[in-house]
Formats: C-alpha cells, structure tokens, sequence
C-alpha cells in the first residue's frame, strides 16, 4: 500500500531552535514505509529568512522522486505573497500553499486570507492550514474561509488538534472542499470517527515529521479500525487525487 | 516492567469512563504490569466516593494497582481533611492534581497545604498539566519552585500546544526544576521527548498514557518507537516510575 505523507517539514529556524534539514527527514520516511512527503518550512514569506524558498526546492531538487513542496506564505504582505505562489507554483514546482494563522495573526475569513487562497485555487492546488487550539486557526475560524472559496482544496492539518477534532470533522461534513488531515493529533479513533462522518476520501494521513515520529503517525492510523479500501485512499490515494498526480506520474 | 502512570477509573463527569474490570483488561492486552490509579470526577462530583473506589480497586489488586487521591483545592481545609483520609485509612501514594476539570489555577496559594502534605508524607504528585490558564508550564514551575523535594510528574509533559508554542516553557520548566519530570502522556512532538532525554536524562522521563482520555496502546507505542539507546525506554516504560513510588 502506497503511503504519501501530506505534511512534513523540512527547514533551519534558528528562531525556534528547529533544525531539520531534509535529511533528518528522509531516513524517518524510510523507516515509516512512506514513499513521498509534502515538505513545507517553519516560517512564513515574504518575512525575515527570504532564502526559505530556495532551501526548500532546493530539498525537492535533492530528493525528486521523495519529497513536493508547499509554500508556507503570510497574506499580510499582499501583492508579494501572491507574487512568490504565482512565481512557486508555475515557475519552482511548488504543489501548493500552507498557511499558519497563529503564525501570521489574521482570522483565516480576513479578506487578505481569503484573497490569496482565490490564487492558490486559480493555480489549481490545495491550501493546507494548520488548524489547532489556539485562536485564529480553529476549524470554526477556518470554516468561513472555505465557504467564501468553494473553488479551493482546504486542508485542516491536525483536523483541530487536542480540543477541536469533532469541529474539524463538523466542518469537513459542512463543506464538501474540506479535507482532514491526521498529524499529531493523540486520538486514533477520532480518525475512524472522520471516515464514518465524511467517507474516506477527504481524509489525508500526515505526520508532522520530523517532529512527530512518521512511523508512530502511521501506526496511529493503522490503529483507528479502517477497511483495507479505506487505507489505501487515506495514505495516499486521496492526495495523489488532489495534487492532480495519478499513481503514474512521478 | 511496563508501568503506567496515569489511568483514571471510575464514571467520568467529562467523557468516557473506565470501571475495573476494562481497565485491568487493558493493562493485561497491553503487557503493563502495574499502572497509577487516578480517580474520574464522578457526575456527581463527590471525590470522597471516587478515592474510596480507587482504594477498593488497589486492596483488590494490590500487585497491579498504585492509588492516587484526588481532591478539589477550593474545598479548603476539607479537600487537606480528604486528602489524609485518602492516605491514611485508604493507602493511597500519591496525589493527583487536576487544575482543568477542577478549576483551578495550580500555583493558586490554596495548594500549599496538600503540597505541604505530599512532602511531609513522601508522596508523589501528578499534575494535569498543559491546560491553557490553569497548569501552563510557566505555572507548574512556579508551584514546584515552592516545594523542591516534592517529586512530580508533568502530564503531556506541561504542554499541550499542536502549534509547538509550549515546547520552550515546557523545556525551561525541566530545566529549572530537577524535581518535576516529563510524563508522556498525549504529548505533542517525539523529537522533544528524544532531545529531553538527550539533554536532561531519560530519569527525567515517565510513561503514562491518560487512559481514557488517550487511547493506551498507542500511547505505549509513543515510548516503544522512541530513538533511544533501549535502556532509556526501558528507563521512560516503568524503572523511573518504580523508583520514584519506591517500589523497587
């Protein structure tokens, strides 16, 4: 069974004392059995440390056949976010945008948000928030920036984190342009809960690595009772979908 | 020697319960030899039941069973009057605090006299920690630089923050504070427990895995795949919490 990782990181933030380079990624995927990872940085653009960009297709560049990239952006610098999502997207090989409103502070419904996650669906790729606890990234606070672009693939990562998983799934169930994905959250059966509430085909594994351990996030999946039918299109399938990949292409 | 520091038992105000039975069961399917018993807020809300309960269980199972008291700070002198008894004439060995289903903040003044308890007594304390407002890192540090002999365990490790925003209290609270220790339960981020045990020690160390509320087998599976030298997980599944609760 092919198993695609929807949300790693990959990235050097002296900031937050997180060095994790691509390769204290790789040999984590390996020992998971995952063949690909999306990889995202830890910190947001336009914003202090310009040369993410680069280190991160520069990680793809390295590891083409194991890793996609999302640009992680801030829309509170409006024009050259969409600029650098253009520019990534079309010109650098980028499958898509992160966005972290803890990071940038700006409620998910802000014009501003909502305004370049128009771009990322006129571009064709999916926007994976982190959605947690804290305030500004909460499935509810996201819930509005999913209607107001039913064009566009929203992905909760975390599908709400330790207190919002029934939100997050709320939400999914709410918005057909919704997905869940499953990193560091601790609830194995909240997983299946998704699956019974949603179906299994907006629901995307993910581990968060290398900070959560990839092999413990599979093992947290294997564990939340789903049909074989089920896993295949929870690994990976289902984000082969919507990255526009069939299990042919590369 | 698989131990687990904290189950709770008992019907459960806030979500799922655990009676007994189950829980024994669920120690046996996942191979853990003794486990920390913690009572559950009953829906009635009377902890004085709920102590006698866990008591009930540990003389039942006195080889598999460590009881913990639990008691609500706002109760004032009769949450100390409760404590006593639970130690007492129930023989419970070690104190549970629980600041988000009680409502309290963890460094409030009126857990003084139960901490001044636990010292006197030599017992083991366990907060629920990590609750934003009530048991932030940043709180339990504080209460514990009040009462440095007093030994406690952490739950989720005094955070409980998907974005990582605890990480950097949670890592200066166990730094500052020899004598509170990381326990594992639901924490957040694995390369935090490796680097804790690389920088501080695996002593530092304690799984528990907050059963209900987590779900047992995969929180035991968190300590099992840790990338450490075997030692140390063997340290982090039961040997730091033997020691600690003098069982070895």
């Amino acid at each position: 069974m092919e198993i695609l990782d929807a949300h790693t990181h990959v990235d050097e933030s002296p900031t937050l004392g997180w060095l994790d380079p691509p390769e204290a990624l790789i040999p984590l995927l390996d020992e998971a059995g995952i063949s690909r990872a999306v990889i995202m940085a830890y910190s947001d653009l336009p914003g202090p440390r310009p040369e993410t960009l680069d280190y991160v297709a520069g990680a793809v560049a390295r590891y083409p056949d194991r890793l996609w990239a999302l640009i992680r952006l801030t829309p509170r610098h409006p024009e050259e976010a969409k600029r650098l999502l253009v520019h990534a997207v079309r010109e650098r090989g980028f499958v898509g945008l992160k966005l972290h409103p803890v990071s940038f502070a700006l409620p998910p419904g802000h014009p501003l948000v909502v305004d370049l996650i128009r771009t990322a669906a006129g571009l064709g790729v999916p926007v994976l928030f982190h959605s947690g606890d804290d305030g500004q990234s909460t499935p509810l606070e996201i819930a509005p920036a999913a209607a107001a672009c039913p064009e566009a693939a929203i992905i909760l990562g975390h599908m709400g984190g330790y207190f919002h998983t029934a939100d997050a799934i709320a939400v999914a169930r709410a918005h057909p342009n919704v997905y869940l994905e499953t990193s560091a959250m601790p609830y194995p059966q909240r997983i299946r809960d998704a699956v019974r509430a949603i179906g299994p085909e907006r629901v995307l594994f993910g581990s968060d690595g290398p900070g959560c351990q990839p092999a413990l996030e599979v093992d947290k999946v294997r564990r939340a009772g789903l049909s074989e039918a089920e896993q295949v299109l929870v690994f990976g399938r289902n984000l082969r979908r919507l990255l526009g990949r069939s299990d042919k292409t590369p | 020697m698989i131990l687990d520091a904290e189950i709770y038992l008992g019907p459960n105000l806030f979500g799922p319960g655990l009676d007994e039975a189950a829980l024994l069961h669920s120690l046996d399917a996942h191979g853990i030899n003794r486990a920390v018993v913690c009572p559950a807020r009953p829906p009635d809300y009377h902890l004085g039941p709920a102590n006698d309960r866990v008591g009930a269980a540990v003389r039942r199972h006195p080889d598999r069973l460590v009881g913990f008291a639990r008691v609500d700070p706002h109760q004032g002198p009769a949450a100390l009057a409760e404590l006593r008894r639970a130690v007492l004439d129930l023989g419970l060995r070690g104190l549970l605090l629980h600041p988000w289903e009680e409502l309290f903040a963890v460094n409030d003044p009126s857990v003084e006299p139960l901490l001044g308890f636990a010292q006197e007594r030599r017992l083991l304390v366990q907060i629920a920690g990590g609750y934003p407002l009530v048991s932030h890192a940043v709180q339990i540090t504080d209460v514990a630089g009040r009462f440095p002999e007093v030994s406690i365990l952490a739950t989720h490790g005094g955070q409980i923050n998907i974005s990582g925003r605890g990480l950097y209290d949670a890592g200066q609270m166990l730094r500052a504070r020899p004598n509170v220790y990381l326990q594992t339960s639901g924490v957040y981020r694995e390369d935090w427990l490796e680097d804790t045990a690389r920088e501080l020690g695996a002593a530092r160390i304690v799984f528990g895995s907050g059963a209900p509320y987590y779900d047992q087998g995969f929180e035991l599976e968190r300590i099992r795949r840790l990338h450490l030298p075997s030692g140390d997980r063997d340290a982090i599944a039961g040997l730091n919490l033997s020691r600690l609760l003098a069982l070895i």
